[in-house]
């Protein structure tokens, strides 16, 4: 929304307020002012001239040569495009020499053989607005021969406000003008709507208004006006329109946009000769549309209707989209002598709706989306018949039709002052909040501190107590009000929900991964096969997508991961190690909310294609899996051979602890890297925090630091190459010897003299007693009993 | 053994140590004298054991002088033999600096996590607790609830992403504020928690909008919680992030879930609040909206809001990431592009 300043102004005085200070005091209030622009600047050199001679060039199909001159002097030529020039006409003459708003110097020119002497100005080689469709033309009354054009277009300053959603009352001058009015402390004056005489045969027998539904439409109004003359607007009105980007379009249309802008009340003027039948009475209802119903709205395109919408229907045929557009046929030309005016009050929640299953949002939707106050329709409605009287001389017929009516106001607002006090953190008196609401024109009764509080009817948006106290606080200013902080009266809770982000993270950045943060939606179309612990689950569908690129929910964090890997790669790195804590989604039974494991994925990608290589990384991985199983959860953490989707068949592990599957951990199948275009090869886990990893971890067990020496033996056996290492060490768990300390691998060995398919393992046990010193013989009997659980759990043979 | 005996011991020892032409000869040495079972000097120790008395305080004295004066000389001799060695002596050992130093490899954090890592620590000393809430919601608690029946038009601010399929019904929740009306069913006040999360809106991407973006949410409810309580928080989590010289300001804004609407803004790092090319002349940089928690949510909650009053706040981490880290594209911060992340 653009306002004025120069029209603020004729509301507020603003003399000695700059405009800076005028957006700040908006901006502050509420009513953020987005840009401050100058307007109609740079107009002194530019002159009014006449056009005295006019005549086709040769050789042009379109261009004019025009005798112009500014005074006594000779005329001089000027080559012009315009296709709107007269002889007569008195038009903004910029002469050589001159320098336009736009920077552009005017010298003297030779255009097709003739001298041409600077140029006849368009609005928007002014800077007054965009229109280009003809010379600018000033009428005598506005204009006198010679005078700069600043005089006639004195500058003013144009505000772009971002208008809060609730404010309805700001869509208009009027509106900002009564908030400029309370926070610089200065009276408003409203625009004058006072009745003006009615002239000629009663509108009643012309025009009879009806409203089907008045839930839809609570008020409608039609002024009526015969025998229109031909002049434009005063120019004080089109300046002020050009000024907030409004082109005049002839006078009634001029005013009744002008209204709309000032008080915020949008009108619709019908061509009353178009919309009348053959004779009696025009017979005008506001109905929903019917299933069908076609209209070729004011922008020439043709709409089909539905019974959602509501339209203005003059003699049975829908003539406008109710609060959204007129139609071509019954709209006001330069041919026009009389008119029908309507101003109403449609329920918002159903122009909206219209509007945006239109796709069209005109100036007038815009307001009527919000909702407008009833009582603007018989204030906008006396403010054009004014406007029209004052401006264009033209008297309303007597007696507006008048279908449905204004609704009861509403009880006033009981608040006390103490009550706005406890809420702001500061003192306000009964008389300083009293002072402000009176300040922005709202009625306020008194009783001690008590006060009881009458919004005035524009402002919708005040309907309770608390919405008082935002009135209070906004105008008495933030800025005032001490910083303090609420008192803590009892001890936070201990909160121990979600995973341990951050002990993930360190565990994670200390082990070389990099955290990554990436989209929860993915392809609605994901090539498979996806690896992570979804497996096979079928992705949740987004129904109103962006794009398919960005259709579904992600099922885990490796498919963003591996995107990231894609795009590194892409720009050179060739090792990529990253990592994500995040949601993934998984569908639940019908209707059921759908499930959102908390993830943790790994990605470890190498440019080499080396199976040795990547083999040692995927041990890497494990034991970074095993670390935060070790540091985050109440129970012990192993790997076992297992199958998952996307992963490498033989090369993936799930991880188990507490006997359940809380993650995956392997290579990466090809097709799923292949699909990407990612080279190398990709180890990756995903594991599922929640039920297995918690912020507290293992519980601490410390262990007797015994001062007898310990006795270390080692163990070696051959087993089966795919032996895992996890079954055996948790056969040896379950063996409970008191004395083991600590068990380890410390050597691998693969050589023929095992024995096809054989690996060899040297264990290191530890034994301590802290009783006493263990000798030989005794740690021999623990390690039988080791290489015992050890050939029952893998099939180990010593060596 | 007398004292003199043990100083005759502990001088032939001195003249043997100097007289070791190598390590072994010294290591020869060391054991004659000093071996643990048996060394000349050592086997003292077990005469000590016999005395009593001031005998033995003086011998005692005298066998721990002469024991330290021959264990300095053994490691005396045994660097000087070092030294002497021929071809890799320790003069030909240095600290090379000429050579690259390693690079550790270690990960790094990413700069949103960060950042709201950060944002949870200020509050966290303020009292507060980190909670997360459901991403997936339903209209009641992302909207209903929290004063916006269907058709509000504060919704238009709220382009939703809608599931459909099996999970109909259900939306990509718009704000982390949902989490504000679960907490509040689920307990009694006083109430102070911040929730950070993902949230998705139907935007279009661009350098200043994502259409998945973060969002910590916080709420305060308490007995007798005013605007000044909330403006002291804000100010402060705002130089926390944005360092003290910056300028804060509360200017009046609307949020049907809060009355009085507040926005707040940081003077622009680079103008300082002047208004420049950077803050598209404004001057103030918009960080986060807020307001005192609205009667109706209150209630809808099941607080009374005649006993309870309270502020939330809803602040966007990925914004305050690219403000503060200048980045100029948000979109960025999902790339993941390891050169960026490393920077941190």
């Amino acid at each position: 929304m653009r306002v004025s300043h120069e029209w603020l102004a004729s509301m507020v005085e603003l003399s000695g307020v700059a405009p800076k200070e005028v957006a700040h005091r908006l901006t502050m209030t509420g009513t953020e002012v987005e840009k401050v622009a100058d307007f109609a600047t740079g107009l002194e050199q530019v002159i009014v001239g006449q056009v005295v001679g006019l005549q086709r060039m040769m050789h042009s199909d379109h261009l004019f040569l025009a005798e112009v001159k500014a005074g006594p002097d000779d005329p001089m030529e000027v080559v012009c495009g315009a296709p709107n020039l007269f002889v007569g006409a008195l038009v903004p003459w910029a002469r050589p020499g001159t320098t336009l708003p736009s920077g552009l110097e005017l010298g003297r020119r030779r255009i097709r053989g003739v001298e041409s002497h600077g140029m006849l100005c368009a609005p928007d080689e002014l800077g007054l607005g965009s229109d280009h469709t003809g010379i600018l033309l000033l009428s005598p009354d506005d204009a006198a021969l010679g005078q700069p054009l600043s005089a006639v277009f004195p500058q003013d300053v144009v505000y772009e406000l971002e208008v809060l959603s609730n404010r309805a009352d700001c869509l208009s001058h009027w509106g900002v003008a009564r908030e400029l009015a309370a926070c610089i402390g200065r009276p408003l004056q409203s625009p004058d709507t006072s009745p003006v005489p009615r002239e000629g045969q009663p509108l009643g027998g012309l025009v009879q208004v009806e409203i089907q539904d008045t839930r839809l439409c609570s008020i409608y109004l039609a002024e009526g006006f015969v025998g229109l003359p031909k002049d434009p607007a005063p120019l004080w009105i089109r300046r002020r329109l050009l000024a907030v980007g409004q082109r005049s379009v002839g006078a009634v249309v001029d005013l009744a946009n002008y209204v709309m802008l000032e008080m915020g009340q949008p009108l619709h003027t019908f061509d009353l000769e178009q919309i009348s039948g053959q004779g009696g009475v025009t017979s005008v209802v506001v109905r929903q549309a019917l299933d069908g119903e076609r209209l070729q709205g004011l922008d020439g395109v043709e709409r089909r209707l539905d019974t959602g919408m509501l339209v203005i229907s003059a003699n049975g045929k829908a003539t406008a989209i109710a609060g959204v557009m007129g139609a071509m046929d019954s709209a006001v030309t330069a041919n026009t002598s009389s008119i029908l005016v309507e101003s109403a009050n449609f329920a918002w929640t159903s122009i909206r709706s219209t509007s945006r299953r239109l796709g069209l949002r005109s100036e007038a939707s815009s307001r009527f989306e919000r909702p407008l106050s009833p009582h603007l329709v018989p204030a906008g409605s006396a403010r054009f018949t004014r406007l029209m009287k004052e401006t264009v001389g033209v008297s309303p017929l007597p007696a507006p039709c008048v279908a449905g009516g204004l609704p009861r106001s509403a009880p006033p607002i009981r608040i006390s002052s103490d009550r706005i006090s406890g809420l702001l953190g500061m003192t306000v008196t009964a008389d300083r909040a009293a002072e402000i609401l009176e300040s922005l024109e709202f009625s306020v009764g008194r009783d001690g501190n008590a006060l009881s509080v009458t919004p005035p009817s524009a402002r919708t948006d005040v309907s309770l107590p608390i919405d008082i106290v935002e009135e209070v606080g906004r105008i008495a200013g933030y800025d005032t009000i001490s910083s303090t902080l609420p008192p803590l009266r009892q001890p936070p809770p201990r909160v121990e929900s979600g995973p341990p982000l951050r002990l993930v993270a360190d565990i994670a950045i200390g082990a070389g991964f990099n955290e990554c943060v990436t989209l929860s939606l993915v392809d609605s179309v994901m090539r498979p096969p996806v690896p992570g612990m979804a497996g096979l689950l079928e992705s949740l569908q987004i129904g109103n997508p962006l794009s398919t690129a960005l259709g579904a929910l992600r099922t885990g964090t490796l498919p963003g991961l591996l995107g990231a890997c894609q795009l590194n790669q892409a720009r050179g790195r060739e090792r990529i190690r990253l990592f994500e804590q995040g949601r993934g989604f998984w569908p639940a039974t019908a209707g059921d909310r759908p499930l959102e494991p908390d993830l943790i994925g790994f990605v470890d990608l190498s440019v080499e294609d080396d199976a040795e290589e990547s083999a040692g990384r995927l041990q890497k991985v494990l034991a970074l899996c095993q670390a935060l199983g070790d540091r985050l959860s109440l129970q012990d953490t192993t790997f076992r051979a297992g199958e998952c989707q996307g992963f490498h068949p033989t090369r993936c592990a799930l991880v188990v602890s507490g006997g359940l599957v809380r993650g995956v951990v392997g290579e990466v199948d090809r097709r799923s890297t292949a699909a990407l275009q990612l080279r190398g090869r990709v180890v990756a886990a995903e594991l599922r925090a929640d039920g297995w990893l918690t912020p507290g971890g293992r519980l601490i067990a410390t262990v007797e630091l015994a001062r007898t020496p310990p006795l270390v033996l080692d163990l070696a056996v051959k087993v089966p190459v795919r032996a895992e290492l996890g079954a055996a060490l948790q056969a040896i768990r379950a063996l409970e010897v008191a004395e083991l300390e600590e068990v380890r691998v410390v050597d691998e060995y693969r050589g023929a003299q095992l024995g096809e398919g054989l690996k060899g393992w040297t264990l290191r046990l530890v034994f301590h007693d802290p009783n006493r010193t263990l000798t030989n013989r005794q740690g021999d009997l623990l390690r039988g009993r080791i290489a015992e659980a050890l050939r029952d759990s893998t099939g180990a043979v010593i060596r | 053994m007398t004292g003199d005996d043990l100083q005759a011991l502990a001088s032939r020892a001195l003249e043997e140590i100097a007289g070791a032409v190598d390590l072994d000869q010294l290591e020869l040495v060391r054991r004659r004298y000093m071996a643990r079972h048996g060394g000349l000097i050592t086997s003292v120790a077990a005469e000590l054991g016999g005395l009593s008395g001031p005998a033995r305080a003086l011998l005692g004295r005298e066998f721990n002088s002469a024991k330290g004066t021959v264990v300095d000389a053994l490691a005396e001799r045994q660097v000087t033999l070092e030294e002497e060695r021929a071809g890799g002596g320790l003069a030909d050992e240095w600290l090379d600096l000429s050579h690259p130093v390693h690079h550790l490899e270690r990960g790094h954090q990413h700069p949103v996590a960060r950042t709201i890592r950060e944002i949870e620590d200020i509050f966290t000393r303020l009292g507060y607790t980190s909670v997360a809430g459901p991403e997936i919601e339903d209209d009641l608690h992302n909207f209903e609830l929290l004063n916006m029946p269907p058709e509000h038009p504060a919704r238009d601010a709220h382009d939703t992403f809608y599931l459909s399929g099996a999970a109909v019904g259900w939306l990509y929740r718009t704000h982390t504020s949902p989490m504000q009306m679960r907490t509040m069913l689920a307990g009694a006040p006083p109430f102070r928690i911040i929730v950070p999360g993902k949230v998705a809106r139907r935007d279009n991407p661009d350098p200043t909008h994502n259409p998945v973006f973060h969002q910590v949410e916080g709420l305060c409810v308490d007995q007798g919680v005013t605007v000044g309580d909330l403006k002291g928080t804000l100010e402060h989590v705002a130089r926390e992030l944005f360092g003290a010289e910056r300028g804060v300001r509360l200017r009046s804004s609307y949020f049907p879930y809060t009355e009085p609407s507040l926005e707040a803004d940081v003077a622009c790092g680079i103008c300082n609040g002047i208004g420049c090319r950077s803050c598209h002349g404004k001057g103030w940089i918009e960080i986060l909206g807020s307001g005192m928690v609205h009667p109706a949510v209150l209630r809808n909650a099941g607080v009374d809001p005649d006993r309870y009053s309270g502020f939330a706040f809803g602040m966007g981490p990925d914004r305050i990431a690219a403000l503060r880290y200048s980045l100029r594209d948000v979109r960025d911060l999902y790339e993941n592009d390891m050169r960026l992340l490393e920077c941190f």
